[in-house]
């Protein structure tokens, strides 16, 4: 497909039963909406069983529904531990939009291993990225209304970086498009804060 | 009533669709009318879009209870006239093999359209098997879609063959093309096609020797007419360079995505000629020969099997063709998948340039893994919790496919040993004869209705020596909790009937049978005691509903969650043998994860004491 739009490669990753993948073809619909050449990849079965859950959307002309190691422009972690682990992802000098808020692997839990200090994690980012944004998601997500809204406060605040091809007014009108209606307060609120919490 | 887009979308709408709903969007504008399958990843979203938007009467979906009966109820439909798709994940195509390559034989005046779903890379499957083989095997014309667009036309056009044919076809996916999302453009979407009278030809469609002899005859006449429609298929396409060039490509399925990619980003586009295959068998001979005609070397581009290298080898020694062709090699290899990455550096040896691939960082070493598990409150853990109580390390563990195959992580620990869908009493049974040990067969409720009932059938027959613990959580839930019989009947609705797993395993002859709540630790123990001293056949069902399904789907949820009322060594006994998703060690003590936690109560069982219940807040 030959077109003038910028080509760029956005990774995902978080913990399965998070919503990941909806947060994932939210974005997507938000950039055909603004009309965009778009396709997303996503795994779905054993990996979501708690485990480790990734996908990736493409733009601007891309046909593989797919990125490698050292491909991401943007990458979204949706959980901090899991950011550090999709970092090579990461092209040298990309974008990195990653949640705070720790979930715990169950080798964590049961003592039997120590989650990566948040500095460790913030640190190893830094060495990677040309821009990062840590932010509580968790935390902003249950203030918006429900932990899940978490993911619309990432994808606000990448969209109000200015690092896509399309802002958070875009953003906003999908949700309005193509969330139910009872989902949409929360998620606009979760919008909101995003937003807030990339200038602050 | 459903509003949904797939059902209702009009000529010309784009929606961004995932393949496997592309497929079910083409399926409907080919007018189809009977879906069978039995889910598998990277299939299941085909029958599950299907079973969602309801359909208003268009076709009838099936959940069968295994892939073999799913293609011989679909291979009926067809040849009782109906327009018909089969759907299925790479392995459940050995399970179905058997009638498809007899259905090949007498034809299908219905149509019927083959869905395989092949997963290289192993995402969630046993093997990579490409199924490519069986296009060629059983003499089968085959699609392989690159794009969501793709996966609806191709979907479209192996129907319409299909019904022109009246021929099985094959439409082969991989888990990158079912689990992708694209824009797709929609065509109309016309009234179902009118069925096809079924006329009576014993001497066509009862395949006795004398009449195979001639169908297979039949056969290779379908197949001549199948390679002309692939050689005018708008599916095969030569892409020319600018600049006169003597290199070619020949490339299908997925990797057409990763060439395209890796020529667009290296400014390659102008190097080489491509030749794009969408309709990948019967090969189109006369345009690939043309195409090798133009060039000097060749490079074969598939993911999984040197299959279409081997066959264009053969096409070019028998036509006498000098070209070069390359194909596999130690960076294109048959394992795994291909990426953009793969084949960018392929393309820059082969054409004798450098690219610009950088060295990815290296991955971060000591970071604690987290592999897929078994979910908090799932009834398993409880079964697996206690068998292995009562029997440690002296049996040996015959596991089988679904979720309980997480089983096989400590400290459960309790699979040994897996071949394939309905294995662990069959397989389970050969073990304990020759190892003389105790063995324990696990199967899942949906998994026992595929095949472990012929499996326990061989036991009492044989006298097998073996133990089968059926856990019955009332749905099939790896997949995504589609119906089995299994299922409560005020569950599954008008269209399906309940059927009792404990009637049919004493229908069997089975004496030793015992059902117990998953949940009940006590009852749980007594029974396996008593079965642990006995020889011959014992079935124990497990029952508890899938703690997920039972939340999203039956509405279920506790009042009560657990916490620690004790810290000691039995609140981390309980640790580290039950290990639930939701305990966490906070410094030296145990907490209970409350939104994790779902009530099950088993902690309080396995450690009396040291947990307690209490209200669940908010």
């Amino acid at each position: 497909m030959q077109n003038n739009q910028k080509r760029m490669r956005v990774y995902f990753t978080g913990v399965g039963g998070q919503g990941t993948l909806t947060a994932t073809t939210l974005l997507a619909r938000t950039a055909l909406e603004a009309g965009l050449d778009v396709v997303a990849g996503e795994v779905h079965g054993m990996a979501q069983r708690g485990g480790v859950v990734e996908s990736v959307m493409l733009l601007g002309g891309w046909r593989s529904p797919k990125l490698d190691l050292g491909e991401a422009d943007v990458m979204l972690g949706f959980e901090p531990l899991e950011t550090l682990r999709g970092l090579p992802y990461l092209k040298k000098g990309g974008a990195v939009f990653s949640s705070s808020d720790p979930m715990p692997p169950l080798s964590v839990s049961l003592g039997k291993a120590d989650y990566p200090a948040m500095s460790r994690i913030e640190a190893s980012v830094r060495e990677v990225a040309g821009l990062c944004h840590f932010i509580p998601c968790r935390e902003l997500g249950i203030q918006a209304g429900s932990v899940q809204s978490g993911n619309t406060v990432l994808l606000s605040a990448v969209c109000a970086s200015g690092v896509l091809p399309f802002g958070v007014d875009a953003l906003e009108a999908a949700i309005k498009k193509f969330l139910p209606a009872k989902l949409q307060e929360v998620n606009l609120h979760a919008l909101e804060l995003g937003k807030k919490a990339l200038k602050g | 009533m459903s509003n949904n887009p797939l059902l209702h979308g009009a000529h010309g709408e784009r929606h961004l669709l995932l393949g496997n709903e592309a497929i079910v969007r083409g399926a409907l504008e080919a007018g189809v009318h009977i879906v069978t399958c039995y889910p598998g990843t990277p299939s299941s979203e085909v029958p599950d879009t299907f079973h969602r938007i309801g359909g208003e009467g268009r076709y009838r979906l099936e959940y069968s209870v295994n892939e073999k009966v799913a293609m011989e109820v679909a291979a009926g439909a067809a040849l009782g006239g109906a327009l018909s798709l089969v759907t299925m994940k790479h392995v459940g195509l050995n399970v179905a093999a058997d009638p498809l390559f007899t259905a090949v034989y007498t034809g299908l005046p219905g149509g019927l359209v083959v869905l395989t779903a092949d997963d290289p890379g192993c995402h969630s499957s046993q093997n990579e098997q490409d199924n490519r083989y069986y296009a060629r095997f059983a003499m089968l014309p085959c699609f392989e879609p690159a794009s969501a667009q793709e996966a609806k036309d191709m979907t479209r056009a192996a129907f319409s063959l299909a019904r022109q044919l009246e021929q099985p076809v094959l439409l082969r996916t991989t888990t990158r093309i079912s689990h992708m999302r694209g824009p797709v453009d929609f065509d109309d979407l016309p009234a179902p096609q009118p069925k096809v009278d079924f006329r009576r030809d014993p001497a066509r469609f009862v395949p006795v020797p004398a009449v195979a002899r001639r169908r297979h005859v039949a056969l290779d006449e379908i197949v001549a007419r199948a390679r002309q429609i692939a050689e005018q298929s708008p599916f095969n396409t030569v892409t020319e360079p600018s600049a006169p060039t003597d290199l070619g490509i020949i490339v299908s399925g997925v990797s057409r995505n990763y060439l395209a990619d890796a020529l667009a980003s290296n400014d390659w586009t102008d190097r080489v000629r491509v030749l794009e295959l969408g309709m990948t068998w019967p090969l189109p001979e006369e345009k690939i020969c043309t195409f090798l005609n133009q060039c000097k070397r060749v490079l074969v581009l598939e993911e999984g099997e040197d299959l279409l290298e081997q066959d264009i080898r053969a096409l070019a020694q028998k036509r006498g063709l000098t070209v070069v062709i390359d194909g596999k090699n130690d960076i294109l290899t048959h394992q795994g998948e291909y990426s953009t990455t793969l084949v960018t550096r392929d393309l820059a040896q082969w054409l004798g340039v450098s690219c610009n691939v950088q060295e990815p960082r290296s991955a971060e070493s000591d970071l604690p893994g987290r592999p897929p598990n078994l979910c908090p409150g799932c009834s398993h853990r409880a079964v697996y919790y206690t068998v292995r109580q009562v029997f440690g390390d002296d049996a040996y563990y015959s596991s089988d496919i679904g979720c309980y195959t997480l089983g096989l992580l400590p400290p459960l620990r309790t699979a040994d040993f897996l071949v394939c869908m309905g294995s662990s009493i069959s397989a389970g049974s050969g073990f304990a004869r020759a190892s003389e040990k105790p063995v324990i067969a696990f199967i899942g409720d949906s998994t026992f209705f595929h095949s472990g009932m012929t499996g326990l059938a061989n036991a009492v027959f044989n006298q097998h020596n073996v133990l089968m613990v059926i856990l019955d959580n009332g749905t099939t839930a790896m997949t995504g909790h589609q119906p089995n019989p299994g299922m409560l009947q005020d569950v599954l609705g008008g269209m399906s009937s309940h059927m009792d797993i404990e009637t049919i395993v004493r229908g069997m002859g089975v004496t030793e049978v015992a059902k117990v709540r998953a949940f009940n630790i006590k009852a749980l123990t007594k029974t396996l005691e008593e079965m642990k001293s006995k020889p011959g056949v014992r079935v124990l069902i497990t029952e508890e509903p899938c703690v997920l399904y039972a939340r999203r789907q039956l509405k279920k949820t506790s009042p009560q969650v657990a916490e620690v009322a004790q810290q000691g060594p039995e609140a981390m006994r309980c640790l580290e043998q039950l290990a639930c998703p939701a305990f966490y060690r906070s410094g030296d003590n145990l907490a209970v994860d409350a939104t994790l936690c779902t009530g099950c109560m088993v902690c309080l069982q396995v450690a009396p004491g040291a947990f307690k219940a209490r209200k669940r807040q908010g």
